[in-house]
């Protein structure tokens, strides 16, 4: 914002008041704000407010009565089929994998690693039909299912 | 001495950010969820702007969302023809809703138990979150015969709407102007003229202060009694697509096409969140606690 004086005063003040309108100080903040981790999704566990409200997704304890045995069951359950599904997922290391997804896409590709949240499959020789991709990563979402020899 | 707004840049988003929303006051502090045309939409504490998590899975633009009251639930519109609705603690996707088209945006009730959702298929669609797959809890309203309602009609679209549920007051934005209708009879209360095609405004929850934002990348705030306008804030490098007051109304956050939001003081000078008020003195003076004053880049 400038403030034009009338030109029969002294040409200096004009410098001042320009200075004294632009010198605000400005605010000062603590720090900027955090931005998002490259490799997760966040939602921090160990935060005090998922701790306190973590509505959990075993659906036996969704019930207002909570059989304790059936919650056991279905958390042995869970906890085995995790257990094999990252089994699996070793095991299918620099193997030669099918992959069937949606729009009836089979492409062939040998396997790499998984990301933690299983969203991306890093691959290699990705055999597609306009050519074979040296490294590719493939998204999870479009994976209806993928099949292999052990 | 009057002090210079200094607005806290919150960075993630990789395209243009079209929607924010509040929650209500919590224990746990307010939150706040931004919507981006880059799929993932975004929860972040909402005085500070930290990230809290994103929520994965729509496979297209996401251009509304919002949050409950008390932030347990999030709900969100995209490109992909469906609102999903997820457990804003945890981040897991609870509900799919599919659409006919492109849907727009969602809302709760006040009390969480329902969920409308509007979008390209001019359709405004009710559901009851308890028994969603049931058809008969699903209310179709079409556009123009809104029943029992009194219907508005504009020369320009609209492009934002807001609803204050304690003030009773509606918020629209069309062209470059914001009006204020009475909620119950739609009677319009007052309107202001912009300089800018405006994309979105808020009213302050104690009905001090409008902010607005559109085409022109300025923050435009008004004083809400006498229309006059108070400030104009440079600072984002696209136009703003929506701006939304906090539940306490110390400030008030802005997202743009350069895919970032903005979080800003209503009263410059006050101590709140990661704002600290610094006298000149201070920072020469020895403090333990390390202050930054801003680097010349980054000031409004």
């Amino acid at each position: 914002m400038v403030i034009w004086r009338k030109c029969s005063e002294k040409p200096r003040y004009l410098v001042l008041d320009f200075l004294k309108v632009n010198m605000k100080t400005p605010m000062s903040v603590l720090r900027l704000p955090r931005g998002p981790e490259p490799n997760s999704r966040g939602f921090d566990p160990n935060s005090p407010r998922f701790i306190a409200l973590c509505a959990t997704s075993i659906s036996a304890s969704k019930e207002s009565e909570t059989d304790a045995a059936s919650l056991q069951t279905e958390q042995r359950a869970r906890s085995v089929m995790r257990e094999r599904f990252l089994r699996c997922l070793l095991s299918m290391a620099n193997k030669k994998i099918q992959f069937h997804m949606y729009e009836k896409v089979t492409v062939d590709a040998t396997f790499g690693a998984s990301d933690i949240d299983v969203l991306n499959f890093q691959v290699s020789d990705l055999q597609t039909p306009i050519g074979v991709q040296k490294e590719a990563l493939i998204r999870c979402q479009d994976v209806i299912s993928y099949s292999f020899d052990m | 001495m009057a002090m210079r707004q200094t607005p806290l840049t919150c960075s993630g988003h990789t395209r243009p950010v079209v929607d924010v929303a509040f929650s209500g006051i919590t224990p746990f502090g307010y939150f706040l969820i931004s919507a981006c045309k880059d799929g993932k939409p975004m929860l972040r504490q909402g005085d500070t702007g930290d990230w809290i998590g994103t929520f994965l899975g729509h496979k297209g633009a996401v251009w509304g969302a919002t949050l409950n009251t008390d932030a347990t639930k999030a709900a969100t519109a995209a490109a992909d023809f469906t609102a999903k609705v997820w457990d804003a603690v945890s981040g897991a996707e609870v509900l799919t809703l599919a659409h006919k088209h492109i849907v727009k945006s969602v809302n709760f009730t006040k009390d969480s138990n329902c969920l409308l959702t509007g979008g390209n298929d001019k359709l405004i669609r009710i559901y009851d979150l308890n028994a969603p797959d049931e058809d008969r809890s699903v209310r179709l309203w079409d556009r123009n015969t809104l029943e029992a309602v009194k219907t508005l009609s504009f020369d320009t679209s609209v492009s934002n709407m807001e609803y204050l549920a304690d003030g009773d007051v509606v918020l629209i934005t069309y062209g470059k102007t914001i009006a204020f209708y009475n909620a119950h009879s739609l009677d319009l209360i007052k309107t202001v003229d912009t300089p800018a095609n405006i994309h979105s405004a808020s009213l302050h929850p104690e009905k001090e202060f409008v902010v607005a934002g559109g085409d022109d990348f300025k923050i435009y705030k008004y004083d809400y009694g006498t229309m006059e306008e108070l400030e104009s804030y440079k600072g984002h490098f696209g136009p703003v697509h929506c701006v939304r007051f906090s539940p306490d109304g110390e400030l008030y956050a802005s997202g743009s096409e350069d895919g970032t939001l903005r979080l800003w003081q209503t009263a410059v000078g006050k101590t709140y969140g990661l704002w600290k008020c610094v006298l000149p003195e201070d920072l020469v003076s020895e403090n333990p606690e390390p202050l930054y004053p801003v680097p010349a880049e980054i000031k409004a």
